[in-house]
């Protein structure tokens, strides 16, 4: 018998549930794909036909999450925004996605998100980063960078932003604002390297 | 300033630092060695703290203000023995690296660094723009940054929150900046926004500013230095609740009445929370504007004295300290009115440090000199006046005996006069030369109180009636 679409997506979005609540009872790492099937009322055998692995899983969460910032970033973005500031506006939406996943999300991004390479690319995690770097690709685009930025700009900006979210991910400070604070840096830090300029930040002390 | 890309020096910086470093006529008449120690602490790379965003030490300026931080705390341990010397020496070549990833205190310390470097020349009236300058400065924030900041603190947007927002701030605030505002019902506010996680810069500067105070370690005082640092630690971590500036503003504004011509501004609770203050927003300029329309004595008069009653009063009727010298916090309004804003550097005196302070003014007023020794003795922890020496006794009764002028002259009081504040910088001076810091906390606060307020009336050029105001509100 052949199960129609709906039902192949419903299924799909009642396992990346039951997923959420279990990582964010459990954690990540305690949370094993027999306890998710069963949680979704499916058999170990069916989950992986939705998803192959429980980083898979987790980093569809993430792209889900992700691809909703980018979303929102462009309906927030006024278009008068410095580099910098789009690129914060930027980041910071894609953070607010991410807020009700924070608890478990280190050992995902950990695994899905690593610069360095490996034989099995985590497919979601690789999807994922495409998109970001697109959209950053675009910002710089539109803020007068026409050649397409090379490897080493790009390098530059995936680092600082893996290094945001893993602060991210343990931030004990109110609403993470210590991570804002982090975010300003990183992005005048990226700023000023690839323009080679002192960044102009939009609202100067006026004293 | 001309540093080449690694931030040590090209020849031509390396002579001007060496013309204007201080030297040391017995140990080190040419400037040498402070040099040499410049140029090993500045050829080293340590890691930038959460917000420096460029190497400070790089500019001429900031090396300059080393050389008189080095000059004046290697003063301290000068009698000590070759191997302290060398000890402290290493001390203070890592405590200088450090000052250049100060984000939030650095621009206080330069501050006391310049006036080191004119010292003893120091002219009066730099002192007064020294001590203008010596409020803490957090970063620029850009919109995007302040935008994150009100949807986390009101689940929106601040075009939302109020009916128009300005993008671009209209005065630095201590842990932020100020934004000018309309709320729904048209009423124009002041918002200040504070920089996200400011409290955990403010540590790491006071703990890198404990390491730059090492070389001070071997003196008698050095522990009660400590719990001055300590106090200031926590007057910040406290200044970093707007909710308790919100409390201070709302209780000075109910001491003022409409024919006082004291202005407190309104706060706005349901715009307010911990990281965001909305105020009514006050009308008027700030000392230098005011200074710059060449005010007639009258008009500088009636500003002094109004300052004059708006701080005693918060002094006698609260017990508030308003220890922030930040001249910005005097609105001149063109009616003739003084707005007073920024109450979040406010030191609420005990009953017992009160009791003590109206004890002293009456033995002041009384010309009673043994009294006066006996509480200059309690104030810096000595049991009996016996016990203190001699020459502390003498510089720090210089100090109070100078802060206590006024209430010894009846009639018009001249702030302005040009003695009078020589005679406080010296003393001052004479104060931080020694490195005498035993005494309670709150002396920090009472002199950045007074000298904060004596710097703005002596640029004030300003006189009141200072016995009198005191009498009508001690009283009151």
């Amino acid at each position: 018998m052949r199960i129609s679409q709906q039902v192949k997506e419903e299924t799909r979005e009642r396992i990346l549930a039951m997923a959420t609540q279990l990582f964010l009872s459990k954690g990540f790492e305690d949370t094993t794909t027999r306890d998710i099937a069963a949680a979704a009322g499916l058999a170990t055998g069916t989950l992986f036909n939705y998803f192959p692995s429980k980083e898979t899983l987790a980093m569809s969460m993430v792209n889900e999450a992700l691809s909703g910032g980018i979303e929102d970033y462009r309906q927030r973005c006024c278009d008068d925004e410095d580099l910098v500031e789009a690129l914060f506006l930027f980041v910071t939406s894609g953070l607010r996605r991410l807020r009700p996943l924070r608890p478990f999300l280190g050992p995902v991004l950990e695994r899905s998100l690593s610069p360095f390479p490996r034989k099995a690319i985590c497919p979601e995690g690789e999807s994922a980063r495409q998109e970001h770097l697109a959209e950053v690709q675009n910002i710089l685009g539109r803020h007068g960078f026409t050649a397409a930025p090379d490897y080493v700009a790009m390098t530059i900006y995936w680092s600082l932003y893996l290094g945001i979210l893993a602060f991210w991910a343990n931030d004990e400070s109110p609403q993470q604002e210590a991570t804002w604070a982090l975010i300003d840096y990183s992005t005048q830090l990226f700023v000023q390297t690839i323009s080679g300029t002192n960044p102009c930040t939009g609202a100067g002390h006026a004293d | 300033m001309q540093t080449d890309n690694n931030g040590s020096f090209n020849a031509a910086t390396l002579e001007r630092l060496r013309r204007v470093l201080p030297k040391d006529r017995a140990t080190d008449p040419t400037g040498e060695r402070l040099e040499e120690l410049l140029q090993r602490i500045s050829s080293q790379k340590v890691p930038v703290g959460s917000f420096s965003r460029i190497w400070l030490l790089g500019s001429l300026q900031a090396k300059v203000t080393c050389g008189y931080l080095a000059y004046w705390l290697r003063s301290r341990f000068a009698d000590a023995d070759q191997k302290d010397v060398l000890k402290n020496e290493a001390r203070l070549a890592a405590a200088l690296q450090l000052f250049g990833t100060m984000g939030y205190l650095r621009g206080a310390v330069m501050k006391v660094g310049q006036m080191l470097a004119n010292l003893p020349e120091v002219l009066p009236e730099e002192f007064a723009e020294v001590l203008a300058a010596l409020h803490f400065q957090a970063p620029p924030m850009h919109y995007a940054l302040i935008r994150e900041v009100f949807r986390d603190e009101f689940g929106k947007e601040p075009d939302e929150v109020f009916a128009s927002f300005d993008r671009q701030a209209f005065a630095a605030a201590s842990l932020g900046q100020v934004h000018r505002a309309r709320l729904h019902n048209g009423q124009e506010v002041a918002v200040k926004i504070q920089y996200p996680d400011i409290a955990r810069t403010i540590r790491s500067d006071l703990r890198n500013l404990r390491i730059l105070l090492q070389p001070m370690c071997m003196t008698k005082d050095w522990p009660y230095l400590l719990e001055k640092l300590a106090d200031l630690e926590q007057m910040l971590e406290m200044e970093t609740d707007y909710r308790q500036e919100a409390r201070f503003t709302q209780e000075i504004r109910e001491l003022f009445k409409r024919q006082d011509q004291i202005v407190v501004p309104e706060v706005f609770e349901d715009y307010s929370t911990r990281r965001v203050l909305t105020t009514e927003y006050i009308p008027g300029c700030h000392l230098d504007e005011f200074l710059a329309g060449e005010p007639d004595q009258k008009r500088r008069d009636h500003f002094t004295h109004l300052l004059t009653v708006a701080t005693m009063r918060a002094l006698y009727r609260k017990r508030f300290l308003l220890a922030d010298p930040n001249p910005g916090n005097y609105i001149f309004m063109d009616d003739g009115r003084l707005g007073l804003i920024d109450f979040g550097c406010t030191r609420v005196l005990t009953e017992e440090e009160e009791a003590l302070q109206h004890e002293f003014e009456e033995a002041v007023m009384a010309g009673d000199d043994q009294q006066i020794d006996r509480m200059l003795a309690k104030a810096c922890y000595f049991d009996d006046v016996a016990e203190m020496e001699p020459e502390r006794l003498r510089v720090v009764g210089r100090g109070a005996r100078w802060q206590m002028e006024p209430w010894m002259k009846e009639g018009l009081f001249d702030f302005g006069e040009r003695d009078f504040f020589r005679r406080g910088i010296d003393a001052t001076m004479e104060l931080g030369r020694k490195g005498y810091s035993r005494g309670a906390p709150t002396w920090i606060w009472a002199n950045r109180f007074i000298l904060g307020a004596r710097g703005v009336t002596y640029r004030l050029q300003g006189r009141c009636d200072f016995r009198k105001i005191y009498e009508q509100e001690v009283k009151r």
